[in-house]
């Protein structure tokens, strides 16, 4: 049970942190990013090429990474995504195919080889026969900071407000002085920085490959569309809900029904409530 | 009369005379044109080119030593399988249909090489795997050999492996290390589950190691966490890992979660000297089988000197060191090609098969017979296991080895990122370890 618990939140704190800025993007530009794993797999090797390749401290490593998802998220918006935001379907297909392009690039620069990565924290934490890796609960931990700061930096300041308001209703912004175009870019640039963040833990806990981007991106819809999409809170609480539930059916069901029982959940959710269990579009 | 008869069959003659000619013409092309190989396998996966790169070398040597089937060079073309099953099928077809090939040289994974192998019995085409291990296919060839008889695997079968890695159990595992109990950990495979299958069935009866129990997972698993912490609940002296497509994530996962079991098996991610670099040298440790020649292990004369060359082109282009296939390609490639030199060419089909099946090379290492690459004839038994291994490579499983190479070694990586074969003793260079955190 205590291994369930521990490898549950752990699990789920990762999860989170991989869907929230997903979420976001819907909630303020009603577009699905299909290239959200991208993201992720690009701040996963820049961190393991500053960190690995150049020997740059592991904090310096992490920033980098964060800063090039949101340098990515940023010309993602501006070159393809902005000229075709007003067919929701274009961008779904285009950020599709930006994304099997940049896992050609990803090989032709690195090779499709697998590579493991140093964990950021060393160590293993262990109790009551269970053992969890320092690395992993680190990111549990920073990905509830992150959330929380990002909850409170939706509600409380300035910009996020502003966010808000665009998620909530785009027209009355505008009449309000708001830039929608500004907000999505800001967007595209968090999604794009909390993503590489998550890249660097997800790569460093499991391994840094060119098709690392396709689970996460399955994470990522699996916890929306369950929360519904849009919501923070929702996908928070989703997350851990699907973090729980492939924990309990590796550790007493089956390994190999790990994700099987998060897909029957996306379909009974679809069927029953189409809008999800927290069923908002903004944020 | 005459006249008109001579004019109505002008256009005969005519017809004749230009099939004639074209005959001639096509003779000509087949005396002057090159040899087609087809390599069919993975272009990206550090297996897939080092079959590959093994043909390549082979052809080189072959082409720059005068050609083939009298001075004909050889033409090498590839085919892209991505490790997908429909990939591989089409990429068979296309070096059939598009290519024309005469022979092809497989690096496909097991799954990929049960896709096309229909294909092949269609096209008839002589084809070398050098990295499928799979036994239903050597099974198939013995069972329906008229239709399957062009295939042959360079590489012992998954069979073959299992039985000498159940000498491994007993001899170093059991007696040595005093293990009586394990976990098998097997990923979603044809191969995993063949394995799993045999491994479960005497491991127990023939080295007195008691399987508790066996976790499946899917090959795409990214989260080993739970399933490490299930398997050491059930506290066994060690875990049996069956990996032969993802290996590198359980591999770091282990060691980054420094689990408190040890842990041996079937570990593709460390059959490569890539492995330490891939690891970010966390690789220390890990063992596991490995067909033959593996990484680590002391090299023939003549695999020594296609290491050499292997090195000499490729540099640091991984992988950096050629794995077991790409041995098996470099000496299978040769082989078939001397078969076809002695039976006059890949076709008729039946002098081809019929003169690889008397392909006997042995390889010496200072004077001492080391490694050889013939294969069962339908018919001959293996003596140890009692059943036919129709053309798989010739193997032996009983000490001292002389009927052929073991079916397998077992390679130690070491904390200092050198890799040492550790078991038959024959070739064992190294000792059986475990993890520093478990010592």
């Amino acid at each position: 049970m205590t291994n369930i618990l521990i490898q549950g939140l752990a699990l789920s704190g990762l999860y989170a942190l991989v869907a929230v800025g997903f979420t976001m993007i819907f909630s303020v530009g009603r577009v699905l990013n299909l290239a959200h794993g991208v993201f992720l797999m690009l701040g996963g090797y820049a961190y393991y090429t500053a960190v690995q390749v150049f020997g740059i401290s592991k904090g310096a490593g992490i920033a980098i990474a964060v800063l090039a998802g949101a340098a990515f998220g940023i010309l993602t918006y501006t070159v393809l995504v902005r000229r075709l935001e007003h067919n929701p379907i274009a961008v779904e297909i285009s950020t599709l195919i930006l994304a099997v392009v940049m896992q050609a690039l990803i090989v032709v620069v690195y090779t499709s080889a697998p590579k493991s990565m140093w964990p950021i924290v060393p160590g293993v934490f262990r109790h009551e026969g269970v053992f969890v890796s320092h690395n992993i609960l680190a990111a549990m931990v920073l990905s509830w900071i992150v959330l929380g700061g990002l909850v409170v930096f939706v509600r409380r300041t300035r910009l996020g407000r502003a966010l808000r308001a665009v998620s909530m209703d785009r027209k009355g912004a505008v009449i309000s002085g708001i830039d929608p175009h500004r907000m999505s870019l800001a967007t595209w640039a968090i999604s794009g920085g909390l993503a590489a963040l998550a890249g660097v833990f997800f790569a460093t806990y499991t391994q840094l490959t060119p098709g690392m981007w396709v689970a996460p991106l399955i994470i990522a819809v699996a916890v929306v569309v369950v929360g519904g999409i849009g919501s923070i809170v929702g996908s928070l609480v989703v997350a851990h809900l699907i973090g729980f539930m492939e924990t309990v059916t590796t550790t007493l069901v089956a390994a190999e029904l790990r994700g099987v029982f998060t897909m029957v959940l996306v379909i009974v959710v679809l069927v029953i409530v189409p809008k999800g269990l927290f069923g908002r579009e903004e944020l | 009369m005459q006249l008109r008869t001579d004019r109505a069959l002008a256009p005969l003659f005519a017809a004749l005379a230009i099939g004639v000619a074209a005959s001639l013409a096509h003779d000509a092309r087949a005396v002057g044109d090159p040899v087609k190989v087809g390599f069919i396998g993975s272009f990206a996966s550090d297996t897939g080119r080092s079959t590959l790169r093994g043909a390549e070398i082979a052809i080189e040597e072959l082409n720059a030593a005068g050609g083939v089937l009298g001075g004909r060079m050889i033409e090498l073309v590839s085919a892209d399988t991505r490790e997908d099953v429909t990939e591989g099928i089409k990429a068979y077809e296309y070096l059939n249909e598009s290519e024309n090939v005469d022979f092809i040289v497989s690096g496909s994974i097991d799954d990929v090489s049960l896709g096309w192998f229909p294909r092949m019995a269609e096209y008839r085409t002589p084809t070398l795997d050098t990295w499928t291990s799979y036994i239903g296919l050597i099974d198939m060839v013995g069972e329906e050999y008229e239709k399957y008889k062009m295939y042959f695997m360079n590489i012992a079968c998954d069979y073959a492996l299992g039985t000498l890695y159940v000498d491994f159990g007993k001899d170093v595992l059991g007696k040595q290390m005093g293990w009586k109990s394990t976990v098998i950990l097997q990923e979603d495979t044809a191969f995993g589950g063949g394995v799993q299958e045999f491994i479960a069935e005497i491991m127990e009866a023939e080295a007195g190691i008691k399987v508790l129990d066996t976790i499946v997972y899917d090959t795409q698993t990214v989260d080993f966490a739970p399933i490490y912490n299930k398997a050491v609940a059930l506290e066994p002296d060690f875990m049996y890992l069956i990996s032969s497509v993802n290996s590198q994530v359980p591999s770091s996962q282990y060691v980054k979660l420094q689990v408190p079991v040890a842990m041996t098996g079937i570990n593709v991610a460390a059959l490569g000297l890539d492995f330490w670099n891939d690891t970010g040298g966390a690789g220390g440790g890990i063992s596991t089988l490995s067909p033959i020649p593996a990484v680590g292990m002391e090299l023939d004369d003549s695999s020594k000197v296609f290491a050499e060359k292997y090195r000499a082109k490729y540099g640091d282009e991984r992988p950096v060191f050629p794995h077991f296939n790409g041995f098996n390609a470099y000496h299978g490639v040769k082989n078939a090609f001397a078969a076809a030199e002695r039976a006059g060419g890949f076709a008729p089909l039946d002098d081809w098969v019929r003169e690889m099946e008397n392909t006997d090379v042995k390889l010496y290492k200072d004077g001492e017979f080391w490694h050889r690459y013939a294969y069962f004839k339908p018919g001959e038994i293996e003596p140890r296991t009692g059943r036919e291994f129709v053309h798989n490579i010739k193997f032996d499983l009983t000490p001292p080895y002389d009927d052929g190479a073991p079916s397998m070694v077992v390679i130690q990586w070491y904390t200092d990122g050198t890799a040492k074969v550790v078991y038959p003793p024959k070739y064992a260079s190294g000792e059986f370890s475990i993890p520093p955190w478990l010592q």
